[in-house]
């Protein structure tokens, strides 16, 4: 559905993108995580037909961004970081100004609008200026008019961003609801939501893509079946290469006061543990999570 | 057709915002102020309520005159030279104090000296010091000149026993003096122009704004082109001017002004409308805040209205070489209902299209680039030597070279 190919964008001296290449499936649930400058904003904008490629091309069911970026943009459904709507519009105009520019015709615009207003369960606020709504509410909205058009791709840009746990909730519930549906490219800092939602996850980089597969995949890949976690009295002393030694450990990773040994099976825990003698304050073992494998592929 | 999308909404919106029916209502008292105001001005330089238009010269410089008989005394103009009459002692010591710029002494048998036909001579004393001492010269000549015609047609009189009658002009007054015309052609074509100016902010809001809101992000990822987004902005101010451009005529005719040629002076208002406010959308193209596009619009505005009024000002004065290239001067041709020639029309219209082209594909050339939207935005001259092809050339000759 959509392919990028050998994508470059940089801003003045630094390199946003660095010759990006990813394929998207049709109906697919993509996610893209990375640090704050990876480049997600930057592909997701070009993806958009927002900004344009130094170099490489993006093709969106075969129609090139740089040839057809009008039908392109028709396509895709897009949703900012930021919701940025006009304050002065009320709701239901905001919706509908949208389906105009979209090109919908008339008769269309109306129930499509109070079908998307009762999907975010804004319909009692429809009359309502943008101006009085919470960040959760305009990010409700903000949704509604990224689906005005009923588009193919939909692209989240951190959409659960400084939001409450419960309108967060809601809304992984929404785009969960639209996954087979809609091709939908999800930017987020949120390991979790990343991990529940989406299909496949990339790790982007310094504009680079470090890793790409499912999650398990990539949680099976970087990391074994355990992770032990040990918290050390004097974390300082702590010598990596020594734990390393053991046969299945795969990584160790220290963070503040704890140490994190990636193992590939179990049977070896108790030796590592004896290593540190009594300067072992507790003792625990977890499954991995995407989160760990973020810290261990960008750091 | 997305344009008018974008022009149906910001003009809906801006008829619905308070703050625009603030500023235009205050705008429309500001009008009829103004009008009440330049209608009592007028009622007070209307010819014959001695209100001169022109600054008063009236005690300009001064004269002593020792003139006992009173003969030429009442021939010097009041209006121009003070006049003082004293003995010659007095008069004497004030002109060698530089007290006066002049000193007139008339001989003390000046009547005898006429009534038996002699030449009668006049003493002028003149302050050197004084710049203003050829105006007293300039006044003393001409009212020796009069003296000399009364007593010519004295003269005449004895010879012929019947009254000469002088022949006398009848003067009919019609229209306005030239003054009270110049006065009003200029009233009505700033009232006409002004609210051209007053949506300078209005321009800033709806692009700048975009910019400033973040807004432009979701704008620029819909389906339209930058030409659809610019043109349709530019078209909605447009509208509320024309909106606003009428009103105002019909305040204006409606307190007695004389516009001849209505619907063509409207029409062409209208059209000088349009460049304007590409060169603003240009600028708001361009300007990454509020702040930075109000200071711009400032500079560009003082610019235009030059271009408007200094060539309305040198067809005022009777000039007519340079007077046809700015729209306000046909404007003014026109509600004055003076015949209005080919070139008249061509030049202002032709000047307006090619702005207008200008400005429009600049600000649309503007808002297709990323980097001017989103930023890092590239400085002025970088735009110019892209625009004029030397970055190009530098490219292609370092891949060249390398």
């Amino acid at each position: 559905m959509i392919k990028i190919k050998s994508l470059s964008k940089h801003f003045g001296n630094i390199n946003a993108l660095d010759n990006l290449n990813l394929d998207i499936r049709k109906g697919e649930l993509l996610g893209l995580i990375g640090p704050n400058g990876a480049g997600k904003t930057t592909a997701i904008r070009i993806i958009s037909c927002i900004l344009k490629p130094d170099h490489g091309d993006v093709l969106v069911d075969g129609c090139s961004i740089l040839e057809d970026p009008l039908r392109i943009k028709s396509m895709i459904g897009y949703l900012p970081e930021e919701p940025n709507l006009y304050e002065r519009f009320k709701a239901y105009d905001l919706l509908k100004y949208f389906g105009e520019l979209y090109g919908m015709p008339k008769d269309k615009i109306e129930p499509r609008i109070d079908e998307l207003l009762e999907l975010v369960g804004m319909s009692k606020r429809a009359q309502h200026k943008i101006n009085t709504f919470s960040k959760g509410l305009r990010q409700r909205i903000g949704i509604a008019r990224a689906l005005i058009h009923d588009p193919e791709i939909i692209i989240f840009d951190e959409p659960t961003m400084g939001l409450d746990p419960a309108t967060s909730n809601t809304i992984r519930k929404f785009i969960a609801s639209l996954k087979g549906e809609k091709t939908i490219i999800l930017c987020t800092h949120y390991m979790d939501e990343a991990e529940e939602l989406c299909d496949r996850v990339a790790i982007l980089n310094q504009g680079k893509i470090l890793d790409l597969g499912t999650p398990d995949y990539l949680k099976s890949k970087i990391h074994g079946e355990t992770i032990l976690k040990l918290k050390i009295k004097d974390i300082d002393n702590i010598q990596p290469r020594i734990i390393k030694k053991f046969e299945s450990v795969e990584n160790v990773s220290i963070i503040g006061d704890q140490v994190l040994v990636s193992l590939s099976s179990g049977e070896e825990i108790c030796n590592i543990i004896e290593l540190f003698e009594n300067n072992v304050l507790s003792v625990n073992t977890k499954e991995p999570t995407l989160e760990d494998v973020f810290i261990q592929r960008v750091k | 057709m997305h344009s008018l999308v974008i022009t149906k909404w910001e003009f809906k919106n801006t008829l619905s915002s308070k703050k625009f029916i603030t500023i235009f209502l205050l705008q429309v008292s500001i009008l009829i102020l103004m009008i009440i105001f330049f209608n009592s001005f007028m009622g007070n330089i209307e010819p014959g309520k001695n209100v001169a238009l022109t600054p008063s010269l009236t005690g300009f410089a001064s004269i002593d005159v020792v003139d006992n008989e009173n003969l030429f005394e009442k021939q010097l103009n009041p209006d121009i030279l003070k006049i003082n009459r004293m003995n010659y002692s007095i008069a004497y010591n004030r002109f060698k104090n530089n007290k006066t710029t002049g000193l007139l002494i008339v001989p003390s048998d000046a009547l005898e000296k006429i009534d038996r036909y002699e030449t009668l001579n006049l003493s002028l004393f003149v302050n050197y010091n004084d710049p203003k001492r050829s105006v007293v010269k300039s006044e003393v000549d001409s009212a020796s000149k009069s003296l000399s015609s009364i007593i010519t047609n004295e003269w005449l009189k004895e010879i012929s026993p019947e009254n000469l009658t002088q022949p006398s002009v009848e003067q009919t007054e019609q229209g306005e003096p030239l003054p009270l015309q110049i006065i009003n052609k200029v009233m009505i074509a700033i009232l006409l122009f002004l609210p051209l100016f007053l949506f300078g902010n209005m321009v800033i809001d709806s692009i700048v704004g975009e910019k400033e809101r973040k807004t432009a992000e979701i704008l620029m990822a819909m389906p339209l082109s930058p030409s659809n987004i610019i043109l349709g902005k530019s078209l909605a101010i447009i509208i509320t001017i024309a909106f606003q451009v009428i009103l105002w005529m019909i305040i204006l005719l409606s307190a007695g002004f004389n516009i001849k040629n209505a619907i063509l002076v409207y029409l062409l208002v209208i059209l000088t409308s349009i460049p304007i406010i590409g060169i603003t959308s240009m600028i708001a193209a361009y300007c990454k805040n509020y702040k930075e596009a109000g200071i711009g619009i400032s500079f560009i505005y003082i610019g235009i209205v030059g271009f408007l009024v200094v060539p309305a000002l040198a067809y005022l004065s009777g000039s007519t070489r340079a007077s046809t290239i700015s729209p306000m001067t046909l404007v003014m041709k026109l509600f004055s209902g003076e015949t209005i020639s080919t070139t008249d029309l061509v030049i202002p219209i032709l000047i307006i299209i090619v702005v207008s082209l200008i400005s429009y594909s600049i600000s649309i050339q503007l808002f297709k680039r990323d980097d001017v939207v989103f930023g890092p935005r590239p400085s002025l001259f970088r735009l110019f030597f892209e625009f004029i092809g030397i970055l190009s050339l530098i490219k292609y000759i370092k891949s060249k070279i390398l």
